[in-house]
């Protein structure tokens, strides 16, 4: 017997929670018809309704033994939270940064950062201050030119540090 | 006949600039790339380049993602023999086959016979795409709201409640890419919906976020999380070429899966899972060297499925551009990309850009030619990507991953959403659910809603209107006997 801790149960719960939600704001949404009989509100309250249906349904499944025929996931038992961590800060950084110190600079710290976290998920990471120059360096050789490319050949708008669209 | 001779020669002479050829070879090459590397799809590729519609004219545009489209197919199939991890989803049963025959030696021939059965496969379907997609749009001009609204629900009903295991599962996360559509400014009567007064959300969240948030983000979550410790094998190479008995018997499996494969492309029931297991289990039966299907490596096991694929991928266009319906992921966010543009496809679509439909025609063609030489005599460099080590692919990805996003809307807060999908995947696919109806439903959802809207005021209200035309009433027991028959099948089979 899995108690409240398992995910299964939690994702219904969770999926009926968002649809209860739904429905609660298609309230606030008006349903002035015009023509057609259904007004803007009419959709909301289906997918709602769906989506709420469909959580109390994955909350039966899962208390009667489980989701049904659902494939064993690939890798290992466990989340390697550590490595996740890395990667969730360098995602993270680079939407607080990009900004303020440019799209150049902030993928490439994202970039590293990033690094850590898979190499630790293979059990190598590598704190060193050499290995963090090597990282920010591949990065940037990816990032610049990326940026150069959008800036320069398709005058895509990309924040720079600089106004110079090169950095 | 004389006609679509005229429009496709025009067709070829504007594929056929320098200009176009450029971006169809760009395409077909950075494809390749993506289908060999794990971790990214042609989904995703699309989905991150989706900025350069604003700036590149969309006949050039949309040349390049189909050459995408088409070269992850290809690139797919090589990490699939090489690699004892699938790439594409697509390639799951190439691999079965592949990575038998590549570790007994003969990984050549499976590459040799997955390249040419997808240039045979994908050349045929675009002939077919050719003379039927006219066709197909004349008759779609004829249908109004009402059977449009019902071919939607069809291919929501499709897509998420046959194709996957679960229909369960496959509803919810249609519920979650409805919901994700309704989010932003009715196109009706303009009323915001959902936006909980954030600006950011008044124009609705875009397809790019959604595709790369739950493919990029998420794989690289999940790939961080729990397959560090995945340690893959590469078999070795050999020599591609294929001896005369391997050609004899790769033929007619060739043959075979283009004819299961298209039709499976055409209806909107998406997806290229099917038409390659029915084209492996149709080989496995009808091979005169069954003794070599799971133990050494049978050829037809590789050359049907792929070529299987390939017809299916192709075919996947006529719902597309003849209705405006995407039955995939990869169709769902070239049909976003059309959006960007302004341009509604559909049976309309033939008349009032017809340049544009026929120059992607005739790419396809001249796209298939690249793409076979992209990958016979070039195969040995793109097997050196998978060298790339993990690390750096993965955070690469997300490099890639924010220009995208970052580059459709300028704005940081996406970014964050980014991240929030992200999670979703990784949820998604730890416990079994389908990514293809979030996608669908999320860039369907809308045009289904306008075309339901509609097809009520036509019936001044009333949901008889659905019931009263012939069509509409006809495609809604489809959807009916769709979603009831898989139950019935099983009830009626005794458990085993």
């Amino acid at each position: 017997m899995k108690g409240l801790r398992d995910p299964e149960l939690a994702i219904g719960v969770g999926a009926a929670l968002i649809g209860a939600g739904l429905a609660a704001g298609a309230t606030q949404i008006s349903s002035e018809a015009g023509y057609s009989g259904v007004g803007p509100n009419f959709l909301p309250w289906v997918v709602g309704a769906m989506l709420a249906l469909c959580g109390v349904l994955l909350v039966r499944e899962a208390l009667t033994g489980g989701y049904r025929e659902r494939e064993e996931p690939s890798g290992a038992a466990t989340g390697h939270w550590a490595g996740f961590a890395w990667v969730s800060a360098g995602v993270l950084v680079n939407a607080a940064l990009i900004t303020t110190i440019g799209f150049i600079l902030s993928c490439s710290l994202c970039f590293v950062l990033a690094v850590r976290g898979f190499k630790s998920a293979e059990g190598r990471l590598d704190l060193r201050p050499r290995a963090w120059l090597v990282d920010a360096a591949v990065g940037f050789a990816i990032a610049a030119p990326v940026y150069w490319m959008f800036t320069q050949l398709l005058a895509i708008n990309l924040p720079g540090l600089t106004a110079s669209g090169w950095l | 006949m004389i006609d679509l001779w005229h429009q496709l020669l025009q067709g070829f002479l504007t594929a056929g600039t320098p200009a176009n050829l450029l971006w169809a070879l760009l395409g077909c090459t950075l494809g390749t790339a993506v289908g060999v590397l794990p971790g990214i799809g042609p989904a995703t590729a699309v989905a991150m380049l989706l900025p350069i519609t604003s700036k590149v004219d969309p006949t050039a545009s949309m040349i390049f993602f189909a050459g995408i489209y088409y070269g992850a197919m290809y690139g797919g199939s090589t990490t699939s023999i090489l690699l004892n991890t699938p790439g594409e989803s697509g390639s799951m049963v190439t691999a079965m086959e592949g990575n038998k025959m590549a570790k007994n030696g003969r990984a050549g021939a499976a590459l040799a016979t997955a390249a040419i059965g997808s240039f045979v496969a994908g050349t045929i379907a675009t002939v077919l795409v050719t003379l039927f997609a006219p066709l197909v749009a004349a008759f779609a001009i004829k249908l109004g709201p009402p059977e449009y609204f019902m071919l939607m629900v069809l291919a929501f009903t499709t897509v998420s409640a046959v194709l996957g295991k679960s229909t369960l599962r496959g509803m919810a996360a249609l519920a979650v890419g409805l919901a994700m559509g309704l989010i932003g400014i009715d196109q009706i009567s303009g009323q915001a919906r959902y936006t909980g007064g954030v600006p950011e959300l008044m124009d609705g969240i875009e397809v790019v976020l959604i595709a790369v948030g739950l493919f990029a983000v998420g794989e690289a979550l999940y790939m961080v999380l729990y397959e560090g410790k995945t340690v893959e094998t590469q078999n070795p190479m050999s020599k591609v070429h294929m001896t005369p008995a391997e050609w004899k018997r790769s033929w007619p499996a060739w043959l075979r899966a283009t004819a299961i494969g298209f039709p499976f492309g055409t209806i909107p029931a998406g997806g290229s899972e099917i038409p390659t297991f029915l084209s492996y289990a149709a080989e496995k039966k009808l091979s005169k060297h069954k003794h070599e299907f799971g133990t050494t490596g049978a050829i037809e096991g590789v050359a049907g499925p792929e070529a299987a694929n390939n017809a299916a991928i192709t075919a996947t266009l006529i719902p597309l551009l003849t209705l405006g319906i995407p039955t995939s992921n990869t169709t769902a966010i070239l049909l976003g990309a059309f959006q960007n543009y302004g341009i509604q496809p559909g049976p309309q679509l033939f008349d009032s850009n017809a340049a544009l439909v026929w120059a992607l025609i005739a790419s396809l063609y001249i796209g298939n030619v690249m793409l076979l030489i992209l990958n016979l005599p070039l195969v040995g460099m793109w097997v050196k990507l998978l060298k790339i080590p993990k690390p750096y692919l993965y955070a690469g990805i997300l490099i890639f991953a924010t220009v995208g996003v970052y580059g459709m809307r300028q704005s940081a807060f996406d970014l964050v959403l980014l991240y929030a999908i992200g999670l979703l995947g990784v949820v998604m696919r730890r416990f079994d659910f389908p990514t293809a109806p979030v996608v669908v439903g999320m860039i369907l959802g809308p045009l289904a809603e306008a075309q339901m809207r509609n097809a009520l005021s036509i019936g001044e209200g009333r949901w008889t209107v659905f019931l009263q035309r012939p069509g509409s009433l006809a495609l809604l027991i489809v959807i009916v006997a769709v979603l009831v028959m898989p139950h019935f099948l099983r009830m009626r089979r005794p458990k085993t």
